[in-house]
């Protein structure tokens, strides 16, 4: 694009816009899709019926796109606690970490301000969720800044030390001793997030992952502040020249790549388990890296992929109940478009 | 002593990629694979362990393969194609297994390894058993770190290995092929950790869960620079790590007061405050996780 503007052709029109950028993406599904097919095939499975199934689940009924959207939810949170920091060229493993911390901070304060009005309650356990999550990157974060320790190793160690408090937390501090799996007694019913669909029941957090998405745009793209955060990323010796505080930056992005997960981990807590669940981390770490990854770090691009990783994921799941073929090929499926996509890239360059 | 051959393997091999700059971060999905590979290979010969160990081998090779050609020869960023090469590790871990068993009631178990104990020495009362009644592959652990120690130091290809990794621009000027070392020793390293992911199944439970690994692939990266990069250090820091680790399950059975849940943290955040005042002093490659390009004339 940069050649044709340079070359005087002026600006590509809007459908090139479209095929270029699109184009990767669309391709790098296609082969995806088509090799895994071949192999699924090899394996005598019923590939079109298998595919069908996968992407098109979601769509079929209203509890597919409800299910859909749920997962989409800490998905795409969680993926914004990925690509704030990468675009301060800081790589936060540890989303999983701080979602949990996010949800013992959230269940905490549902479970011990239970008498808190509703809306009061709400908000406070959120608070308390973004605040836990930040704490828990703010760790690594110090340590980076303070002793230079590389941030993937910290927020790695962190999402071990999290497990051990989350178990502890459910087993030991406010346990439900009737519950068959360590999961903590119910946060108090004022602390629910309000339904927007009653059956199968949709919370408010959607329009709060929605918001948050707008949000974390304009933060990075239309504020100072934003602006020397990917600057910082993008050549941190340029950046720091030009008097932008690279290591400050550094471990703020990673606070609020903390905040983000810890905002999850209050989500899930308050919108769909309304307890600390011993689990509620899923596999969400490494989907929401993946979604990173595919979407380049790309603010607008994160959302779009979260949806649809979360499509796939609830296909997947679907495919295996009834065709008995294992879940996990979705998850190869997934791979191969991230290494098409990065493909794509280089490419691209030459 | 048995609990840390994984963390020494996977991390000798994450060091010996990485003194030649390559920044291997797909550990845990290539552990992974290992095992799965590794725990079919047995199951499905019905021969010894060495068929398993051997495919694990190869397939971790074929990751390491994969990665020094997307960031040798492409020049794509190291830890982006590391992190996704840890997920297709992770997603046909599980796939391998699915197709081959299917789902199953109970797990099918293979035989582990069993113990070679070395005459005489092994009668020594309380070290003896340590130390010299151990499977094969504890063995070959201790001699490996040994060997690539004592390689890396004294030897002429070890010098380059260590040269491309600090300085590949001279290295370069001096005749040392860059990419074939890099490539080399990423194969050889990521072959170290598909072992150290067979190592688990057949030595610990004899069967493949999902997610067995537990996250040591990404702890083996702390560990390498737990170690300072340096063979014998890391095999030092291992053994710490292991130590902790053990020392946590002794408290959980024993049931001394504290809540068993806090020890299970502690090699985790003891490992945390050791890197705190070393991790400066640390020898790390100059160039690991940069690429190295001939045609640049720019130095980053």
């Amino acid at each position: 694009m940069a050649e044709r503007v340079l070359k005087g052709q002026g600006w590509p029109g809007p459908l090139a816009l479209v095929v270029t950028s699109a184009g990767p993406y669309a391709l790098g599904i296609t082969v995806a899709f088509a090799a895994v097919g071949i192999f699924m095939a090899a394996m005598g499975f019923d590939v079109p019926r298998a595919y069908s199934t996968i992407v098109f689940t979601s769509f079929r009924s209203v509890n597919g796109f409800i299910q859909t959207l749920l997962k989409f939810i800490p998905l795409v949170l969680l993926a914004l606690a990925f690509t704030v920091p990468l675009a301060a060229w800081k790589f936060n493993i540890g989303g999983e970490g701080q979602l949990i911390a996010g949800a013992i901070g959230a269940a905490a304060v549902g479970i011990l301000l239970a008498d808190l009005p509703a809306i009061v309650l709400l908000l406070a356990l959120i608070l308390a969720g973004i605040l836990s999550g930040a704490f828990w990157a703010a760790v690594p974060a110090w340590l980076l800044y303070r002793f230079g320790i590389n941030e993937i190793l910290t927020t790695v160690l962190m999402n071990f030390v999290s497990f051990g408090a989350m178990d502890y937390v459910a087993t030991e501090v406010w346990p439900d001793p009737a519950a068959g799996h360590p999961t903590t007694v119910p946060i108090a019913a004022a602390g629910r997030l309000p339904l927007l669909v009653a059956s199968p029941p949709l919370h408010t957090g959607f329009i709060i992952a929605l918001a948050v998405v707008v949000a974390v745009y304009l933060y990075l793209n239309r504020t100072t502040a934003g602006y020397e955060l990917r600057a910082a990323g993008a050549n941190a010796r340029a950046a720091l020249l030009h008097g932008i505080a690279v290591h400050r930056i550094a471990l703020l992005s990673l606070v609020l790549g903390g905040a983000l997960a810890g905002l999850a981990g209050s989500v899930e807590v308050a919108g769909v388990h309304h307890r600390l669940i011993e689990g509620v981390q899923s596999n969400y770490l490494l989907l929401s890296i993946l979604i990173g990854l595919i979407a380049k770090g790309n603010t607008v691009a994160v959302p779009f992929v979260a949806f649809a990783i979360a499509a796939l994921e609830v296909g997947a799941r679907a495919m295996q109940r009834t065709m008995m073929i294992p879940a996990e090929i979705v998850f190869v499926v997934d791979g191969l478009i991230l290494i098409f996509v990065l493909l794509s890239d280089v490419v691209r360059r030459r | 002593m048995l609990t840390l051959v994984p963390y020494v393997l996977a991390s000798q091999g994450t060091m010996l990629a990485g003194r030649a700059g390559v920044f291997n971060v797909a550990q845990e999905g290539i552990m992974l694979v290992g095992a799965s590979v590794g725990f079919l290979g047995v199951y499905l010969s019905g021969g010894g362990p060495l068929e398993g160990l051997l495919l694990a081998a190869v397939v971790g090779g074929l990751f390491g393969l994969a990665l020094a050609y997307f960031t040798t020869t492409l020049k794509m960023d190291q830890f982006v194609i590391g992190l996704a090469l840890f997920f297709i590790g992770l997603a046909l871990s599980t796939l391998f297994y699915r197709l081959s068993i299917g789902i199953t009631l109970t797990p099918p178990l293979i035989s582990t390894l069993r113990d070679l104990p070395v005459a005489g020495l092994s009668r020594i009362p309380v070290l003896g058993p340590i130390f010299f009644r151990q499977n094969i592959l504890v063995y070959g652990t201790v001699l490996l770190s040994l060997v690539l120690h004592l390689l890396l130091r004294y030897t002429g290809p070890g010098l380059a290995l260590r040269a491309v990794g600090e300085n590949p621009m001279a290295a370069d000027a001096l005749g040392v092929n860059v990419p074939h070392v890099r490539y080399l020793t990423t194969v050889a390293g990521a072959m170290l950790i598909g072992l150290a992911g067979a190592y688990l199944p057949m030595v610990y439970t004899g069967t493949f869960t999902e997610g067995m690994v537990r996250g040591r692939g990404w702890l083996s990266i702390a560990l390498t620079f737990f170690g300072g990069w340096n063979p014998a250090l890391i095999f030092l820091g291992a053994l710490f790590f292991a130590g902790v680790e053990v020392l946590a399950f002794r408290v959980q059975v024993t049931g001394v007061g504290v809540p068993y849940q806090l020890v299970l943290m502690l090699p985790y955040l003891a490992t945390m405050v050791v890197m705190m005042p070393t991790f400066r002093r640390l020898q790390v490659p100059a160039f690991l996780g940069k690429n190295y390009d001939r045609e640049r004339r720019l130095l980053l």
